[in-house]
């Protein structure tokens, strides 16, 4: 298992779109995905998850990831968040 | 079936009488009914196949979008077919009918009422707003299980489908605007509420916090709503059901006739030019504004800017509202009432419940006791200022040193913003409520110290007769025409003459077109009310004589009952 701790950096935080996704990347990987912000952990492959978890921008979450591709999962996650979930700001 | 009334707060006139229709927040029909437990697996199947029903139109909808569409819109539809197609979202309903064994309908809306109070607890408004992907997602689905087609054509036509709801949202509000109903019945809610203005909008009658009627009612029970009076009569009795028929047709003529007097200068028979100035909750109201034609805004209440809020306005918020008010009412008066709520409003204040709210902390003198909040609005107003033509308002006056308090906060909200190079109407005019008995009784003074006096009745009512309104047992002992209340008015109006300072009432007085004649006589010139009543109260205007007036208001100012002051209004009237 990994846990990597990340940073929202995009304008908006993760809205409807970021969340979407955040989603599709994390369904792509076949290890369990978690986010976890304060107490509240959340299951990556659940829009209606990833939406409630509220994390707006500065906000500091974990990602927390288990199997085959844990590796390969958390990376292109940290990649996805950096990059502005591509909006560009 | 047994005939009973439910009472709420009237928020639209008119009268209406049709079907029932209830509706849920989801805006569709959902009604909860009991399965055998035999059904529970065919229930269950018919939720599943709606879903996917649901996700091959969500595709579709995609696929033509994709070819010349923006990215932006796709990514909407997408986020859509992820909650669809979310665990959390798609098999809790199916444990709750199998659990309950209750329709899928029900299951899908229990299970979105869930997932929008948790949305609503969400600080950020942006992804607070996300509930409403989820509440669309759930209406497609609950049209196709209703058998709807695409376009949620739900009301038999005629027109006389009356809405009973919980509430309505903003959402509900917009879907609403296209279905004809003849009126609106919610639960909750209050004048500022989207209900309320939505109904006033679309011109049908409208009562709102109605606290059961949503249970009281069944679907298409015939009923009458009287927006007038705020009464709802379910299941009417033959005779009363023909009295309302009655009824609903005066109004409708009258309305016709009052439409026709719309252009008409408002100018008494003797040529006196008298101002019919509308009051106003939210900026939403202005449309009402203009159709009736209003002289302009004799007040605008700021209070929905601080209600239903987690945290305050802040200046920049107010300033924006203010601006928009003032230019689109261009060079027609706006008077600005600074905020006239108590403490339970604010979330920042204590929130003490004290006896007697109404005469606790309120209106100025929280706003006295919480200066930072009050600069904030101050300097949100002189902003505006420079846009039209506003003046300010100040509610609750109890005493001479209030006002000057208050003058030397203007005062000092002025000097911050010319310090900060900001433009301001740096001779904006200050008014003051007189609603204190002990203002009204001193009224010279303050009129020489204000440049308007606006005479709030409701209050003053309140206050003089020590009567509170909203308790049921003693509400039938608030009587405007109380001659304790005449003779404060009195005092008044002669003080603004004296003082050449202008005399208006805003309270509910002022649009009661029983008594336009006997305001008039007294002396009044300017009028401000709900922007429905101008017309009537015009109407009034146009039959008087002001000359003629006086010698009946002397006489009224002399009668000693209340019930001789009612007989002779009402000679005046004929």
């Amino acid at each position: 298992m990994i846990k990597k701790k990340m940073k929202i950096i995009n304008k908006l935080g993760l809205h409807a779109r970021a969340s979407s996704k955040l989603t599709q990347l994390a369904c792509s990987f076949n290890s369990k995905i978690f986010l976890i912000k304060d107490e509240n952990k959340v299951n990556a492959k659940s829009i209606m998850e990833v939406l409630m978890l509220a994390a707006g921008k500065n906000t500091i979450i974990f990602v927390e990831a288990e199997g085959v591709d844990e590796k390969e999962a958390i990376s292109s996650i940290e990649k996805l968040l950096l990059n502005y979930f591509g909006e560009g700001e | 079936m047994s005939s009973f009334n439910i009472h709420g707060v009237p928020v639209s006139n008119g009268i209406a009488i049709g079907k029932a229709h209830l509706i849920s927040n989801a805006l569709l029909e959902v009604i909860h009914y009991q399965l055998d437990k035999n059904e529970v697996p065919n229930e269950i199947k018919r939720l599943s196949l709606a879903m996917n029903e649901v996700r091959k139109d969500l595709l579709k909808i995609k696929k033509q979008l994709q070819k010349n569409s923006s990215d932006e819109f796709s990514a909407f539809i997408d986020t859509h077919l992820m909650i669809l197609t979310d665990k959390n979202f798609s098999e809790k309903p199916k444990k709750i009918i199998s659990k309950d064994s209750c329709n899928a309908e029900w299951a899908l809306k229990k299970q979105m009422d869930f997932f929008v109070s948790k949305f609503e607890q969400i600080e950020d408004e942006y992804i607070k707003e996300r509930k409403n992907d989820v509440i669309q997602v759930v209406e497609r689905i609950l049209k196709v299980l209703l058998g709807h087609p695409s376009q949620s054509n739900h009301i038999n036509k005629g027109s006389s489908a009356i809405l009973v709801a919980r509430d309505i949202s903003p959402a509900d509000a917009l879907q609403f605007k296209k279905h004809q109903y003849a009126a609106f019945l919610t639960d909750m809610g209050g004048s500022t509420s989207h209900t309320a203005i939505l109904a006033r909008s679309l011109n049908i009658p409208s009562i709102v916090a109605l606290q059961n009627a949503r249970d009281l009612i069944k679907n298409n029970e015939q009923i009458i709503v009287d927006g007038n009076q705020g009464i709802v009569i379910i299941n009417p009795s033959e005779d009363i059901l023909k009295e309302y028929q009655v009824r609903q047709n005066i109004w409708g003529i009258e309305q016709k006739k009052l439409s026709k007097i719309k252009n008409i200068q408002s100018k008494t028979l003797n040529n006196e030019k008298i101002e019919l100035l509308a009051n106003i909750e939210v900026p939403g109201d202005i449309q009402s504004v203009k159709d009736n034609k209003a002289s302009g805004i004799g007040l605008f209440r700021t209070e929905f800017l601080f209600m239903n809020r987690k945290n305050l306005p802040n200046e920049e918020e107010q300033f924006e509202i203010y601006k928009s008010v003032a230019r689109s009412m261009k060079d027609k008066t706006v008077v600005i009432r600074t905020l006239d709520s108590g403490a339970d409003k604010l979330t920042s204040a204590d929130t003490t419940i004290s006896a007697n709210p109404a005469l606790g902390l309120r209106a100025i003198r929280l706003c006295l006791s919480e200066p930072q909040l009050f600069n904030i609005q101050l300097r949100a107003i002189l902003r505006a200022s420079k846009f039209g033509k506003i003046k300010i308002l100040i509610p609750m006056l109890s005493s001479l040193s209030e006002l000057r308090q208050t003058k030397l906060l203007i005062e000092r909200a002025k000097k911050s913003l010319a310090n900060q190079k900001i433009l301001y109407n740096n001779n904006i005019k200050i008014g003051g409520m007189i609603e204190v008995p002990a203002v009204a009784i001193n009224a010279e003074l303050f009129a020489q110290e204000l440049d308007f006096l606006s005479i709030g009745t409701n209050d003053l009512i309140q206050y003089t007769l020590a009567i509170d309104r909203t308790d049921d047992r003693v509400s039938h002992l608030y009587n405007p025409l109380h001659p304790a209340i005449l003779k404060l008015i009195d005092i008044t109006i002669k003080a603004g003459k004296k003082y050449n300072k202008q005399v208006s009432i805003c309270g509910e007085m002022a649009g009661d077109s029983k008594l336009t004649k006997l305001l008039l006589g007294m002396g009044l010139r300017h009028f401000s009310m709900h922007p429905s009543r101008i017309l009537s109260v015009k109407k009034q205007v146009l039959n008087s004589n002001t000359k003629k007036l006086v010698l009946w208001s002397n006489k009224i100012l002399k009668t000693k009952e209340s019930e001789t002051i009612e007989t002779i209004i009402h000679k005046i009237n004929q």
